[in-house]
């Protein structure tokens, strides 16, 4: 195609299915996996969760475990050398800021075409990501 | 029989009465209706009753309670050996799934149940049901035991680990995941929806509007200034400020040094209420006389035998939540491979709290006799149970009644941030992620609110919404409960027959 990704590629992934698909999408748009960037985006815990009052839950242990977790749904040859970044807020803004300090060229995502109350109430991660994002997104549907 | 700053005229000014009123109206008495259904109208359809009422829920509480302990074989005493040693650490394992130790989630869980039911509930209850009500509590404490035991293990074996580590329990996932598994799917789905509506409402009333209304009441005493005629509501908007640093501000070092101190606070009450036993020495046996006889044989002003059970009964639950489902939030959290070992783990909360906590409250106020004082009897009805617990500590020295000041203020923060939390659980399990602030808000709301409502309408709405979750809760754990007592009957089995490991000598 005329355009085509040349620095970045940002995949956020929830490890839904859907979002390991547009993971795949991703590869398929660009010749290097070096070049597509995964982020899992954790929330940020209630204070008187019981492991924050007793601080054995930690950003860092989280971030390990969703890595780990991470890292066994991509043992395939093809996700060699893509970047695994976990952070910790709310989900559309940290995307479309991990998407704006590495200069990505395009975001790839899955949406779960919610509609009505769920949508309202439950909100729309890839609206959110449209909307703040600083360069093209791509919203895939089923 | 709810409690509450005092129903003076004073306090209840123009709108705050017309808050009062319309709230009651519209969402207290309807509950009431339900809820707080009078059983002795079956008997006597239309009469004209008196006396203490025979309530619905607490029933159900009451035969929910006996109904575990007979399932589950005693568990409440057989398990209670074990649970110590579970307790203390001897089978902790880190690399098992799970947020804190067992003894680090039974904490967390008693700092939300040790509250103002402790201490005021108490107070009130013997002030109205006599002395009898104390050997109820404890009868109700006992058996509530065998309730949490089957919640909590519910708890852990429908919870989810999130792939961070973090773990998401309780009701709303056992009643709809464990009944999905029974084939009863759309059941599971309304009971899941009904407990979540009513833990949001609990939280708001028992877990917020009650503790500061109650606590006001104690720290009056010392701090005149927040006394109802005075300025009340600067009480309701100090607590806001602490609690909105922690929940919303998300300074979480306060509510960890509050939480963790309230093993402390309990000791150090435990330790005031015996010393004031100890000074009534003598006293001591007529006291156990006075609370046998109440039991069996009230006093005619305190109403039937019935009545007093169950005022003992309701006023347990209340403190304890035994039945209410909501401890299994926090127990969910614990480091296990067992479920059933955290069950077992639980059973101390109900006997901490009630057994112990309630029961040393309830000795003091009966030893001291200030149940029966005349000149006391004002904050008898004027439902004022942390000053009548002062002034029976008012009694040991000048400086005892602090003691009750700062457990109270303690134990009343402590379990506002806890229920905060199992309340912004439940109302993003039902809105999404995006309801969690809105909820931070309006419970907010509700802690100004308990400092300028008086024993009202909103007060009434706190028993009904804790006592209310137990209807949902204690429907879907009956229902399950062969699957518990097929796990415990299994977890037993590896226990006695030494499979479970210890990991260090006791």
């Amino acid at each position: 195609m005329a355009w085509a990704p040349r620095q970045k590629v940002i995949v956020p992934i929830d490890f839904s299915d859907d979002s390991f698909d547009a993971l795949d999408t991703a590869l398929d748009l660009v010749d290097d996996a070096k070049k597509v960037s995964v982020i899992n985006v954790l929330a940020v815990l209630e204070p008187a969760e019981p492991g924050v009052i007793w601080a054995t839950i930690d950003e860092e242990s989280r971030a390990r475990h969703a890595e780990q977790a991470m890292r066994e749904r991509l043992t395939d040859a093809k996700y060699k050398g893509v970047e695994i970044k976990i952070e910790f807020g709310d989900a559309g803004h940290e995307v479309a800021r991990f998407a704006q300090e590495q200069g990505a060229d395009l975001i790839v995502l899955s949406s779960h075409g919610r509609t009505g109350i769920k949508r309202l109430l439950i909100g729309s991660v890839a609206e959110r990501i449209v909307r703040l994002a600083h360069c093209p997104v791509l919203v895939l549907r089923k | 029989m709810i409690v509450g700053p005092a129903d003076t005229a004073a306090s209840a000014s123009g709108w705050a009465k017309q808050l009062d009123e319309q709230f009651g109206r519209w969402v207290v008495d309807p509950l009431a209706a339900v809820l707080f259904f009078d059983l002795r109208q079956l008997i006597n359809p239309g009469q004209e009753l008196s006396g203490p009422p025979i309530r619905f829920i607490v029933v159900w509480l009451f035969c929910g309670a006996v109904f575990f302990t007979l399932r589950m074989s005693f568990i409440n005493l057989r398990g209670f050996a074990h649970s110590i040693k579970l307790t203390l650490g001897f089978y902790d394992n880190p690399d098992e799934p799970g947020e804190v130790s067992h003894f680090q989630a039974l904490a967390s869980a008693l700092s939300a149940t040790v509250g103002l039911g402790n201490i005021a509930g108490v107070a009130i209850a013997v002030g109205q049901g006599g002395p009898g009500a104390v050997f109820w509590l404890v009868v109700a404490g006992l058996l509530g035991m065998s309730s949490k035991f089957a919640e909590c293990s519910l708890g852990q074996m429908y919870r989810k680990v999130a792939r961070d580590g973090t773990i998401s329990g309780g009701p709303m996932h056992y009643l709809r995941d464990g009944l999905a598994e029974m084939r009863l799917k759309p059941l599971g789905v309304v009971l899941s929806i009904l407990f979540s509506f009513m833990c949001i409402g609990g939280s708001l009333g028992g877990g917020c509007a009650f503790q500061v209304g109650q606590s006001m009441g104690a720290v009056a005493q010392q701090f005149p200034i927040f006394a109802e005629d005075r300025y009340p509501w600067l009480y309701g908007i100090i607590l806001a400020v602490l609690v909105g640093v922690v929940i919303i501000g998300g300074i979480r070092r306060i509510a960890a040094t509050a939480e963790k101190i309230v093993p402390l606070m309990c000791g150090v009450y435990v330790l005031g209420c015996l010393y004031i036993l100890l000074m009534n020495w003598s006293h001591l046996g007529e006291t156990m006389a006075t609370i046998w006889r109440g039991a069996w044989t009230p006093d005619a002003a305190y109403g039937g035998f019935l009545g007093v059970l169950l005022i003992g009964v309701q006023r347990a639950a209340f403190s304890n939540e035994a039945g209410a489902g909501s401890a299994s939030i926090a127990h969910a959290a614990a480091k296990t491979n067992e479920p059933i070992s955290e069950g077992i783990v639980a059973l101390l909360e109900p006997f901490i709290d009630t057994v112990v906590v309630c029961t040393m409250t309830g000795l003091v106020i009966v030893s001291t006799g200030v149940y029966n004082d005349e000149s006391l009897q004002h904050l008898i009805t004027g439902n004022q149970g942390a000053p009548l617990t002062s002034a029976a500590f008012a009694k040991a020295a000048w400086w005892f009644p602090w003691i009750v000041t700062i457990s109270v203020f303690l134990f009343a923060y402590s379990t506002m941030i806890s229920w905060s939390y199992y309340g912004e659980r439940c109302a993003t399990m039902l809105f999404g992620a995006r309801a969690s602030l809105p909820y931070k808000f309006l419970f907010l709301t509700f802690v100004v609110l308990g400092s300028i409502i008086t024993a009202g309408k909103i007060l009434d709405f706190s028993d009904l919404m804790i006592l209310s979750m137990a209807l949902p809760n204690i429907l879907g754990v009956v229902l399950l409960s062969g699957k518990v007592r097929r796990a415990l009957d299994e977890y037993w089995e590896k226990y006695q027959s030494n499979l479970l490991v210890p990991r260090r000598e006791p």
